[in-house]
């Protein structure tokens, strides 16, 4: 039994075993609850295995109230689907998913530009698919990560990485351009030596095939 | 005093930046002060706050005992002659990291807590085990940095740690400031490191080679009463964690005034 149900919850065990659909839908046929919970452990899931567990569900009209788990990537799958999730640290195991659950504060998903409010500071990671938008400096050892266009009100000093996914035409625009190091799509530059002016917020973006830095457009 | 008692984590990411020193003279100037302190030494793997305190040879029990619960906690406490208001509760040994837990450090904060106006806990460098199981003990927190892009990185991190743990308020104590080569920028100056760490500056220590001295001694500078420029910035720092105010030293002017040379002569005489 690699799925099962203790304490009103529906427990996932480690060796999911390629035949978990099939037990999973057995097993809340058979029990007929309205709501459930689910408690994945230590599993790791994908999109695709919450989007099966979620639609499911749907189909059978029983609302999933809440996903435990121990594993950061199952809880950032089931998060982006918009369940309730929490992340349990479990301290002999995962010694460094607190690490991780810290860094990756990004865990949603959609289509919406990411904002992010307050300073990131050294060692932590923010990343997107879309555009972000942070408004707060990114310090030496911060880095931000993002699909889109990165725009930050505040002082860019730790490293930014727009267009991610191989979007040449995204840019970096911030109140103080003095990064580490600047990557659009896959070109790479090290950040300016000399200070920049104050008071003139800076954009960086590919011209030519280099990153260029230059005053910023307010119109695209 | 439970509910009011300040449990202040010291702590630094980078090591050897003088969260030891600072613990020690804080403690000793808190106490002088007439507060109730206890100074925490939560670096079991390489301890040596009981050193700098002279009070090494006086240790009997540890927080390990107090925790097994063979003994008592005014057992484990060694209480300072000179300065009676002031007690160390010693670390256990290095094997204590395997298994003790953050319930286990809240535990001794929280009895400690009982008897104690201030707790100061001495973290270990590092953001790993232990480094947590002192935060989860702590109420607020002075990051301790030396005016050094790699220590200001470190603290930084250490910053973001605490801000998710809920630690408040988190203030800054910027220690080993060389007024000379902050003035050539050879140093990072003072602005550097706040503007990126954003946080209230609790105080600036000078470099001071008496600290070395004091150190080796096992007599924390403020204990005897040192007119050294690093003593009057650790009582400075005492002071205003108690509310007082008191205007930051201006490291421009220090080493310039008459008394100051004089002093320095004086010291150059003695040691
Ligand atoms: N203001 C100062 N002037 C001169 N020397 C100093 C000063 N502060 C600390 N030191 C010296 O720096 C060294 C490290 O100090 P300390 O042990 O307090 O650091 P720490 O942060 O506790 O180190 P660890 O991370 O190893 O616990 C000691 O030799 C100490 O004497
Ligand atoms: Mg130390």
């Amino acid at each position: 039994m690699a799925i099962n149900y203790q304490n009103k919850k529906i427990c996932f065990h480690k060796d999911l075993g390629k035949d978990w659909h099939r037990e999973f839908e057995d097993l809340i046929i058979k029990k007929d609850e309205r709501a459930i919970e689910l408690d994945c452990g230590e599993c790791k899931l994908n999109c695709y295995d919450i989007d099966y567990i979620k639609t499911l569900c749907i189909d059978k009209n029983i609302e999933i109230i809440s996903l435990v788990s121990q594993n950061i990537k199952t809880i950032i799958s089931a998060s982006s689907l918009g369940l309730n999730t929490t992340l349990r640290l479990n301290k002999n195991i995962n010694k460094n998913t607190a690490e991780l659950a810290y860094s990756y504060k990004d865990i949603h998903n959609d289509k919406s530009t990411k904002f992010h409010k307050g300073t990131l500071r050294a060692g932590e990671v923010l990343e997107t698919n879309n555009d972000l938008l942070v408004v707060g400096d990114v310090n030496p050892g911060a880095k931000v990560i993002a699909g889109g266009n990165i725009m930050i009100w505040g002082r860019l000093l730790g490293i930014a990485h727009a267009g991610s996914k191989g979007n040449t035409s995204a840019s970096i625009t911030a109140l103080q351009l003095r990064p580490v190091q600047l990557r659009i799509a896959k070109k790479v530059a090290r950040g300016p030596k000399e200070k920049p002016e104050e008071g003139f917020t800076e954009e960086a973006l590919i011209e030519d095939d280099i990153i260029v830095i230059k005053p910023a457009r307010t119109t695209k | 005093m439970t509910s009011d008692t300040r449990v202040i984590l010291i702590c630094s990411g980078k090591g050897g930046v003088g969260k030891t020193t600072l613990t020690a003279n804080l403690g000793i100037s808190l106490a002088r002060k007439g507060s109730p302190t206890a100074v925490l030494d939560a670096d079991f793997g390489l301890r040596n706050l009981d050193l700098l305190l002279g009070l090494e040879n006086r240790i009997v029990y540890t927080a390990q005992e107090v925790l097994e619960e063979t003994c008592r906690l005014d057992q484990a406490l060694v209480k300072h002659k000179q300065e009676p208001n002031l007690s160390l509760l010693p670390a256990g040994n290095p094997r204590m990291l395997d298994w003790l837990k953050p319930e286990d450090m809240k535990k001794i904060v929280g009895m400690l807590s009982e008897q104690f106006q201030y707790v100061l806990i001495d973290c270990p460098a590092g953001v790993e085990d232990g480094f947590r199981n002192a935060v989860a003990a702590s109420k607020e927190a002075i990051i301790v940095t030396n005016p050094e892009v790699s220590a200001v990185r470190d603290a930084d991190r250490v910053i973001g740690l605490l801000n998710t743990n809920d630690i408040k308020p988190v203030q800054l104590v910027l220690n080993r400031v060389r007024p000379k080569m902050m003035e050539s920028q050879e140093m990072l100056s003072i602005d550097d490191v706040t503007d990126i760490l954003a946080l209230p500056l609790l105080g600036l220590v000078l470099e001071d080679e008496q600290v070395i001295v004091s150190t080796n001694r096992g007599e924390p500078l403020t204990l005897i009463g040192s007119q050294s420029p690093a003593a009057r910035c650790y009582s400075n720092i005492a002071g205003r964690l108690q509310g007082e105010e008191i205007p930051l030293i201006d490291p421009s002017q220090e080493g310039n005034g008459l008394g100051d040379k004089f002093r320095r002569l004086m010291q150059t005489k003695i040691f």
